[in-house]
């Protein structure tokens, strides 16, 4: 698939992406010990080393000053170098060319937010770095992980042999939350009831439950933070369109030759290990963002062999996740009617007899929340009016609840007809606000902007919430511009940035 | 210690420094000592892998070298090459003008450095030198005690430090540059890790802190702040900072470091802490610094007119430039045909000669480089108080035109005497220019001027504004403070401070508001916009920028968007009818 077979050597590298553990490898040529994963995998250590060298370097110095927060991100002229600690002294760091040819302009803030989904999706699946770490101390168990994790994770980035970051096309677009579907009053009794049968199908069990209709989300009983989780990872693997299109949004990649490459990549990967004591076949990965991996059974709900077959049986077995708010793993059970998906959590320790529990509750569903699940579908379907349903005519905006990690979004063929001039000084806005919210929280603030092209890019922030709005075919008083977005907010916002 | 070899010469460094020169590295043996210890391995065991072939032999050492070069006596030669190429030729009769005090071509080169070191040589009317002058400098550096060990030092808001790029440090605005030899080595280490990778860092950002590197070889130049500037700003003022060095020395310095990496630059720049501080101080509170635009003293049109014309006569006769200042405001400039002087270059004059305390007691004749003028040579500045705050700065390139200069000065100053310009310069200087509580309205019946203004006008003010400024809140509609700036002229007008910013903390704040809008305006890869509305907590601020001019208006924060707008235009149409008064209209620097 081109993933590092097409990594050159040199500086020049689009893409450079490393994590790595500064408890490990204190000693004189033990350094190679704190990498946990590095991309591409065939860059020479030195050239890694170098990466994390610079890096370890600058996370040290900053400290000096800041010891509270230490290195956040290193500009270069012709490289952004974004750091994230993942964990305690767990940092993952990503390097990016900057082009302007290639429209490789970058907010940092929307980068670091990849490395934040990356590592917050791996610990659904796979619990922390630092536990893998104590599981087994070698570091082969982690690598193998992550790189798997990662592989996988990465390719829906890539274009051909280039990876698209997200970058100021993308302004409009907020990673790391989840997109919400507005339902009338009374579709939303019918969920709700929806809701209450899916509980009591779970019984003492104590389950949660999170509906998908198409790719937003309907209804959730998890906390935000698992929620916007399982969210991505429903969008990423799970919905009717994901399923429909053969596994993924993308057409590049495809499963034969990249588990064959991810597998060769692997052994290099380990390579540099002392050679004998890591071999990737002592450890079972479970890849769940492996692509056209799932599919949906006869009877509705989603099958995957992710997590492998029961021998005897050839039954795939369920999948186990980690939530965030209980300590102990969950089965997920998804089901799937048209465009409406519901993933059920069912904890593993309140589930004594396993596969055969899961069979239980999903004959369960289909017996008793099926004709209520159609039900939900057909009102849900009959109110959607397809994916331009967010558009506001003359607006392209973004709004974004952070307090309950929630956004929406003028629709991406909307937001491609505004003019590149327009998207990059609307991610100047965004980064100046990211900053300014960095330092005093800037929870109150005002910014309108006309552009060199003429066009309004404004933004606002209140109580919590943010708004970006840009204006490219609107009269020029500043007055005009600041009524249409009054009038935007108390239409759409509920008031919250209207100033009275 | 040579660039190209940064972590094991950096690692040779340390060593020097255990061996008892560097006091902190035993007792602070977990804190900073083991930090820098702890990046060098980090840099230099990397080093190690990717490029073992750079290894070059250790260079025995480093800050300690030069010093001793010059107590014995070999660094002579280094250093009076260094002067001749700075001075050009016209050092030798730059020195013969100084009379007898120090020889004439031959002065021996100790004699150079020392008058580097005061940035000036005071001259008596009579000719003579007075060394004496050096023990009144106070130094402007601060916290000397100071080292990367101590909590204070690392808990300074805003450092600046200067170094080699050999890691040699330069200079530091706090904490003594010898003990900071470790850290210095450590900012050196990780700009050239960096460029052997093929790039070069520009900025650190790490909670509220931002590390910004300026790489002018020989020399890197590094701010680490926690003011919440934009890089850009921060940016700008390493720029300035370099300046305001080569305004001292010239870039002919580099050519010493091209001699010798070793080199140790400290000498020379001894003294001149005090114009360095003076220099960060004005990064919180002129305009100028990151407007790059000049502003005058507000003047009657014909009493400006009396002094340009005599300037004009004293350019004519031989002189490059012909300034005459009222503090950091130019009250006239005038320069020889063709000749431009740069707002930057002006700023950094005006900063050394009055952060020197040499030039307010004596008539002086000065070696200085205009850097955006001419990086390479030295002219001679020409520098007299009038009063307090008044002096006339005449520049030449002519090292024996003191006695003419001289005359000229006492011409300029018979001139202003009689026609009392100098005490309309004082008079304007404690009344200021505009101030917002007397923003006319609009349309105005009568012709507009500044002094007038500045009178009471109890039949014209209207109802709104004499209401609001009873309260004390400024100008109207909540108008605190504007600075306008006129493209053309490179001029710009900051309206005085008015209620409620009185306290210098609210001055630098609402400087460091102006500060971020300017940069987001002029960014680089989108700007520069057209408009700027910003609200936050502590103002609405407005920005205007078209091709004829800029204006930056702050009000106060619940103000109401459409009537800040009328008051802006309000204030656009003040700066055009007071124009004659306000700004320096004959003779701009771009109009020669």
């Amino acid at each position: 698939m081109g993933l590092s077979s097409a990594a050159a050597t040199t500086m020049s590298e689009p893409l450079k992406f490393c994590i790595f553990d500064l408890r490990r490898g204190q000693h004189e040529g033990e350094e190679l010990e704190k990498i946990m994963f590095f991309f591409p995998a065939d860059l020479p250590f030195p050239a890694q080393l170098s990466v994390v060298g610079l890096s370890e370097g600058l996370i040290t110095f900053t400290r000096i000053f800041s010891p509270e927060a230490a290195c956040e991100v290193i500009e270069a002229d012709m490289h952004s170098h974004v750091f994230f600690e993942a964990e305690p002294d767990i940092w993952m760091v990503m390097v990016v060319a900057k082009s302007k040819e290639t429209e490789a302009i970058w907010r940092i803030e929307a980068l670091r937010n990849v490395l934040k989904e990356i590592h917050s999706l791996f610990v659904m699946f796979h619990g922390s770095i630092r536990m893998l770490l104590d599981k087994e101390p070698g570091g082969g168990l982690i690598r193998s992980h992550l790189y798997t994790f990662i592989m996988d994770y990465l390719s829906d980035f890539l274009m051909g042999n280039k990876f698209l970051l997200p970058n100021f096309r993308d302004s409009l677009k907020e990673r790391g939350t989840v997109q919400m579907l507005t339902v009338g009053r009374e579709a939303a009794i019918e969920v709700q009831s929806l809701v209450g049968t899916l509980d009591s199908c779970m019984g003492n069990a104590l389950g949660y439950s999170v509906i998908l209709f198409q790719d937003l989300l309907v209804s959730t009983t998890l906390t935000p933070d698992d929620t916007v989780n399982l969210f991505s990872y429903g969008i990423l693997r799970l919905t009717p369109r994901i399923l429909s299109s053969g596994g993924s949004t993308w057409s590049y990649m495809r499963k034969g030759n990249a588990s064959s490459h991810v597998e060769s990549a692997l052994d290099r990967l380990h390579g540099f290990q002392d050679g004998s004591s890591v071999r990737s076949d002592n450890y079972r990965i479970v890849r769940p963002l492996q692509h056209g991996k799932w599919s949906k059974g006869k009877d509705g709900f989603l099958v995957t062999d992710i997590w492998g077959v029961d021998v005897g049986n050839l039954v795939p077995t369920t999948p186990t996740i980690w939530l965030q708010q209980i300590e102990h793993k969950v089965y997920l059970c998804a089901y799937q009617h048209k465009s409406l998906t519901i993933i059920l959590l069912i904890p593993v320790t309140s589930m004594l007899d396993g596969e055969e529990g899961i069979s239980m509750l999903k004959q369960q569903l289909l017996e008793n929340a099926s004709s209520k699940i159609y039900k939900v579908e057909e009102k849900l379907a009959k109110g959607w009016v397809g994916e331009n349903a967010y558009h506001v005519k003359g607006y392209r905006y973004l709004l974004v609840d952070g307090d309950r990690n929630i956004s929406r979004a003028s629709p991406s063929g909307k937001v491609t007809t505004l003019t590149k001039e327009s998207l990059l000084a609307l991610n100047k806005v965004r980064e100046d606000v990211d900053l300014e919210r960095s330092r005093t929280k800037g929870d109150d603030l005002e910014i309108c902007i006309r552009a060199k092209n003429n066009s309004w890019v404004i933004a606002r922030a209140a109580r919590g919430k943010q708004l970006y709005i840009v204006l490219e075919k609107a009269n020029e008083t500043l007055l005009y511009a600041s009524e249409a977005v009054e009038k935007f907010s108390d239409r759409y916002c509920n008031g919250a940035f209207s100033l009275d | 210690m040579t660039s190209d070899s940064s972590s094991l010469s950096f690692s040779d460094d340390e060593e020097d420094e255990s061996d008892g020169q560097k006091p902190n590295t035993d007792h602070n043996i977990d804190s900073i000592d083991y930090s820098l210890d702890a990046i060098e391995n980090q840099l230099s065991s990397i080093a190690l892998n990717t490029s073992a072939n750079e290894e070059t032999p250790l260079v025995a050492d480093v800050h300690h070298g030069p010093v001793t070069e010059i107590v014995n006596g070999s660094s002579k030669e280094i250093e009076s090459e260094a002067l001749r190429n700075s001075f050009g030729e016209s050092s030798r009769g730059y020195a013969g003008e100084r009379g007898s005090s120090v020889g004439a071509t031959d002065a021996p080169a100790d004699g150079d450095i020392k008058e580097l070191r005061n940035n000036s040589s005071s001259v008596c009317d009579d000719g003579e030198l007075l060394d004496s002058i050096q023990s009144q400098w106070v130094p402007g550096k601060r916290h000397v005690h100071e080292d990367d060990a101590s909590m204070s030092w690392r808990e300074r808001k805003k450092h600046f430090f200067v170094l080699s790029n050999s890691g040699k440090p330069i200079f530091s605005r706090y904490g003594d540059e010898h003990k900071l030899a470790g850290f210095s080595a450590t900012l050196q280490a990780i700009i050239s890790f960096v460029e052997d990778g093929g790039d070069q860092i520009k900025l650190v950002r790490a909670g509220k802190h931002q590390v910004v590197f300026l790489v002018k070889k020989p020399i890197y130049l590094v701010c680490i702040s926690r003011t919440e500037e934009p890089y850009e700003s921060l940016r700008g003022q390493l720029e300035l900072l370099y300046s305001q060095l080569i305004l001292i020395l010239t870039k002919s310095v580099n050519k010493c470091f091209e001699k010798n990496p070793k080199f140790d630059m400290t000498p020379l720049l001894g003294g001149t802490d005090v114009i360095l501080s003076s220099l960060f101080h004005s990064f919180s509170w002129n305009p100028a610094t990151f407007l790059h635009a000049y502003t005058c003293l507000p003047l009657p049109y014909a009493k400006r007119q009396v002094a340009s014309a005599v300037l004009q006569d004293v350019a004519d006769s031989g002189v490059l430039f012909a300034m005459l200042m009222c503090k950091h405001k130019v009250v006239s400039l005038v320069g020889a045909q063709k000749a431009v002087l740069h707002p930057d270059d002006m700023l950094l004059l005006a900063n050394f000669v009055m952060s020197s305390e040499s030039f307010r007691t004596s008539e002086s004749f000065s070696p200085i480089c205009l850097p955006r003028y001419n990086p390479m040579a030295f002219l001679l500045a020409y520098v007299h108080y009038f009063d307090d705050d008044t002096y006339i700065v005449l520049l030449t390139s002519s090292s024996d035109a003191f006695f003419h200069l001289k005359d000229c000065r006492k011409l300029v100053e018979k001139v202003l005497l009689k026609s009392n310009v100098l005490s309309e310069v004082q008079r304007s200087s404690l009344e200021g220019g505009m101030h917002v509580e007397n923003l006319p309205i609009y349309p105005s019946t009568r012709s507009e001027s500044l002094s007038h203004l500045n009178e009471p006008r109890p039949a014209t003010v209207p109802q709104e504004r004499l209401h609001k400024s009873v309260l004390g809140i400024g100008g109207p509609a909540g108008l605190w403070h504007f600075i306008y700036r006129n493209m053309s002229l490179d001029q710009y007008v900051s309206s005085e401070f008015s209620c409620p910013i009185t306290s210098h903390r609210q001055q630098k704040r609402l400087y460091r508001a102006y500060q971020k809008l300017h940069a987001s305006m002029h960014d680089k890869g989108t700007g520069p916009h057209k408009t700027q509305f910003k609200r936050d907590d502590d103002y609405v601020l407005l920005c205007w920028v078209t091709q004829d001019f800029e204006l930056y208006a702050a009000f106060d924060p619940l103000a109401d968007k459409g009537l800040a707008i009328r008051i802006c235009n309000r204030v656009c149409q003040w700066v055009k009818d007071v124009e004659n008064e306000i700004f320096l209209l004959a003779g701009s620097a771009v109009t020669w």
